[in-house]
């Protein structure tokens, strides 16, 4: 939200994201959205549990990576001893078939590489996209024309399979999370670069840039202090929706086994060792395909949710049929700074939507 | 011997064979041994056998085959001089004579075998088989566009290396001689002592001359054994045998050749194919699979069934899964560092990654834990069974390692349970133990085969297996240890690049012997030396799990392939 915050210290730049009034308009139009309330929710509680893993786990009193043969029936193939995988009061999600992990802890440790990596892709992905993006629209024809190219290149690239020859060939010791975040944030930044490039097209034309350019700003500049804050709102978009596709990629990464090594656990990997044990210990690929369902999900509608508050059209469908007059009287009560930000929101709308129709 | 690849042995091994034991009578129904079959009465003729597997039988051309010991469906169609003892467990790593009437005649050094055939041999159309055939069938496969199969003619006939097969080069191959109708005499380049068992090969199928199509030969080879080949499609993917009419019961004592017809069916995933035998539904319910073990969950789910746990066959493939080390690798040079990983593994939670103690036995010697490969017991770094961590720590500090060291472990990706990421964890935890932090680099399976047996880019611990050609020390011992069976360029089996003339000198002298239970003990006893200098680190061997639909009876299954084998099944 810093560019939120930019927006609100350079006056004339209200124009697309409101000011201060705009950021209390965002959280209100936020707050109308119950599905996107109990999103952000979950998500803060998954913050939380990745966050506080170790001590989580002491209070359970396991570690995710200490072997327990005797929890498990090695004549049958490894399966937990006991009840839906051998769940008691000091395993309390069961233990892991053929290892006798402490599920648990392997669940909530795995949470922090998901987050931690899908966190750190898409503020790779934002910076690179933007710096990209903006560098386009603001640089002569040439300049232009070279990013734009490379950027439909990157955005032409199989993803999946640059990232498995990126992460093929790196050595060993590399740290596996932080390699995990940047190949995923070198390979999937075009969209975020084609999204702001359209949209600094649109702003460069605007009189309050041409006056900053007539001044004799430098490009950096300009960037800075007149585009960036007005590019606020499609960026944050992009990058609510980009996260839970990133936290897919991490799985899927780590499931083909080139992802996040052992014995550090993701859910991913947890998921590529679960997938035959469906029948004879089904929690064991319950919890992490439960686990990735429910980030994925509680982030998407958190994604969904930001964008509509931040798209002035849908936020004035929000307000149809609801059945929540009082409040959206009260919304139309806080005047001329809305509809201001709905004209303008509709401009930036229409080129994201060229922009997605070109793409 | 530069055999292609390990997986594809594997197959090769698993898709081996037909015999019916001799004493078959013996190899019986009913008996809580989950080998035994389960059946009262005597076997009931007729009926289709379904075989479903997961790779397709390709190539079905006797000169391109890959075997161990004739393979399974392939020894259906191809009779061999000699093939293996179709018996349970340990008798079923004999080889016994097929075509010929007996296993073959050495010589004093075992250089010259002669062969007599049986009289009343015929091909499916009624011709009389041939020493000429034979001959011709051995020539074929040394013609380029029919490689694939073992490379042993080659090296072993004497003036082979560079014959071109039949198509090009007309004279044949001096080094085989057919002095009558009934005889073959074959001269080798060195003595060769175990020689019957290579000639369990499905290159030792007759091939008649006139019926010869070069690389087309396979959609219809010429059967010599209890079934033909009625259709072959998509190069193997089906292929279906009925009775060979003019095969003959009394000059085939292994096989038994029970159903009218076979259908083999191929290109199934492996859990469809372990599901469709559980569920044993129509056809399936006489269904087999000579391709797909059960995994550990479907064990755990399988023997949580008293009906589906009836139906399992267990069996005993030659087979070894260890660490590899190259020691030109630092600091796998020092023997301290390997020894001090020799003591640290933890056995046990080994086996629990490769599928527990039903699915791994622990292994501390290279050779395979059966008498026909001399298996003697040893284990100079005895672990106990979940490793010595404390031993280890003290070699280390020993080798200048005090605050302990971290290396490398490489692995393939593949979902095998034994290169796989779970085998490797397991090590990794039991290393760690010993102040050993394991790196694992996972590899893509085609990339990992290439990259550990490439010379040039090996790298200095990984994980690796291998199974033997046949039931014995010499091709289990001989790639993987012997200086000269080094490969420079292309794929090398000998990861420690040892090449100690004590060693290539041994393995030369046991060769030259013909009686094969001595050849065992020395083999055993070589073993024995070579594991002292930890370049390996034996793991486990593997043992087989399979699934058979409800009407299948009389399964036999032999230590040569660990595979029920189909010649002997009978459906109800």
């Amino acid at each position: 939200m810093s560019e939120a915050i930019l927006a609100a210290e350079v006056p004339g730049t209200d124009t697309t994201v409101p000011g201060t009034s705009g950021a209390r308009q965002f959280w209100r139009r936020l707050r109308t959205q119950r599905a996107a309330l109990v999103a952000a929710a979950v998500v803060a509680l998954l913050v939380l549990v990745a966050l506080a893993a170790p001590l989580l786990t002491a209070l359970e009193g396991q570690d995710p990576t200490t072997y327990h043969p005797s929890l498990i029936d090695s004549a049958r193939g490894g399966v937990p001893i006991g009840t839906l995988g051998g769940i008691s009061g000091e395993h309390w999600l069961g233990v892991e078939p053929q290892t006798g992990r402490d599920l648990f802890a392997r669940l909530v440790y795995g949470a922090r590489v998901s987050l931690g990596v899908a966190l750190a892709a898409t503020v790779i992905q934002v910076a690179l996209g933007v710096t990209v993006g903006v560098a386009a629209a603001l640089g002569n024809r040439w300049v232009d024309q070279i990013l734009s190219r490379v950027t439909e290149i990157i955005v032409a690239l199989p993803l999946m399979i640059m990232a498995l020859a990126l992460l093929a060939i790196v050595p060993p010791g590399f740290p596996r999370p932080v390699l995990v975040s940047l190949v995923i944030g070198l390979v999937a930044w075009g969209g975020i670069a084609k999204i702001t490039r359209a949209h600094a097209l649109g702003l460069k034309n605007l009189d309050y840039v041409s006056a900053a350019r007539l001044s004799g700003w430098s490009g950096f500049h300009i960037a800075r202090r007149e585009l960036l804050p007005g590019l606020a709102a499609p960026v944050i978009t992009y990058a609510a929706l980009a996260a839970p596709v990133n936290i897919a990629i991490e799985a899927a990464l780590s499931f083909l086994g080139v992802g996040i090594k052992p014995p550090t656990p993701s859910w991913g990997q947890m998921l590529s060792s679960a997938d035959v044990w469906y029948q004879a210990a089904p929690q064991y690929l319950l919890l992490p395909s439960g686990a990735l369902f429910v980030t994925v999900l509680a982030l998407t509608l958190l994604g969904d949710g930001v964008r509509t508050a931040l798209d002035p059209r849908a936020a004035s469908r929000l307000r149809v049929g609801t059945g929540r007059r009082a409040e959206r009287a009260a919304d139309r009560a806080d005047g001329a700074s809305g509809d201001r930000t709905a004209a303008s929101g509709a401009r930036t709308g229409a080129s994201g939507d060229r922009e997605e129709a070109g793409a | 011997m530069r055999q292609p690849s390990l997986t594809t042995r594997r197959v090769a091994a698993a898709t081996v064979g037909l015999v019916v034991a001799a004493g078959a009578a013996a190899c019986g129904p009913k008996d809580s041994d989950a080998k035994a079959s389960g059946g009262d009465a005597a076997p009931h003729r007729g009926g289709t056998l379904t075989v479903l597997n997961a790779n397709p039988q390709s190539d079905f051309d006797p000169a391109r085959l890959y075997t161990s010991g004739g393979g399974n469906v392939p020894s259906l169609v191809f009779r061999t001089l000699t093939t293996r003892n179709r018996a349970n467990g340990a008798a079923g790593a004999k080889v016994v004579p097929d075509l010929a009437t007996d296993t073959g005649r050495p010589s004093k050094d075992a250089t010259v075998w002669t062969y007599t055939l049986k009289k009343g041999l015929k091909f499916e159309d009624g011709t009389p088989i041939t020493s000429a055939d034979i001959k011709y069938g051995i020539e074929r496969s040394f013609a380029p566009e029919l490689s694939g199969g073992a490379p042993y003619l080659r090296d072993w006939l004497t003036g082979a290396a560079d014959y071109q097969g039949p198509y090009k080069d007309k004279k044949g191959l001096s080094a085989i001689g057919t002095p009558d109708a009934r005889t073959l005499v074959f001269h080798l380049n060195k003595p060769e002592g175990e020689f019957p068992y290579l000639a369990t090969q499905t290159q030792f199928a007759p091939v008649p001359k006139a019926k010869d199509d070069g690389t087309k030969y396979e959609e219809h080879p010429v059967s010599s054994g209890p079934y033909k080949v009625v259709s072959n499609q998509n190069d193997g993917e089906r292929i279906i045998l009925a009775r060979n009419p003019h095969w003959s019961a009394a000059t085939d004592t292994q096989r038994k050749a029970y159903p009218d017809r076979i259908d083999v069916r191929s290109g199934l995933d492996s859990s469809v194919i372990n599901q469709r035998l559980s569920a044993s539904q129509g056809a399936d319910a006489a269904s087999v699979t000579t391709d797909t073990n059960l995994g550990p969950a479907e064990l755990a789910r399988v023997t949580g069934d008293k009906n589906l746990a009836s139906r399992v066959g267990t069996g005993h493939f030659g087979y070894t899964d260890y660490i590899a080390f190259n020691p030109k690798v630092k600091p796998f040079d020092n023997p301290k560092v390997r020894e001090a990983i020799a003591y640290a593994v933890d056995r046990s939670s080994v086996v629990n990654a490769a599928g527990g103690s039903a699915l791994a036995e622990p292994a501390t010697t290279f050779l395979p834990d059966q008498k026909s490969f001399g298996h003697t017991p040893y284990d100079p770094f005895p672990a106990g069974t979940s490793g010595d961590p404390a031993k280890a720590k003290a070699l280390l500090a020993r080798a200048g390692y005090k605050n302990g060291l971290t290396v490398t472990l490489t692995h393939s990706n593949s979902k095998d349970f034994e290169t796989s990421p779970e085998i490797a964890t397991a090590i990794q935890d039991a290393l760690k133990k010993a102040g050993i932090t394991v790196r694992l680099q996972g590899l893509e399976s085609n990339d990992y085969s290439d990259t550990t047996q490439s010379v040039k880019s090996e790298p200095g611990f990984f994980l690796a297996h291998w199974g033997a050609d046949w039931p014995s020390g010499g091709p289990f011992l001989a790639p993987i240890f012997d200086g000269r069976q080094i490969v420079k360029d292309g794929a090398n089996f000998n990861s420690a690049q040892l090449n100690d003339p004590s060693v290539n000198d041994e393995i030369d002298a046991i060769n030259k012997l013909t009686d094969l239970k001595a050849a065992a003990a020395r083999w055993g006893a070589l073993d024995k030396k070579i594991g002292e200098q930890a370049l390996t680190v034996p793991l486990f061997h593997p043992v087989y799990k399979r699934l058979y639909g409800k009407d299948i009876r009389n399964v036999v299954i032999s230590d040569w392939t660990g595979v029920l084998d189909i010649s002997q099944v009978a459906v109800k």
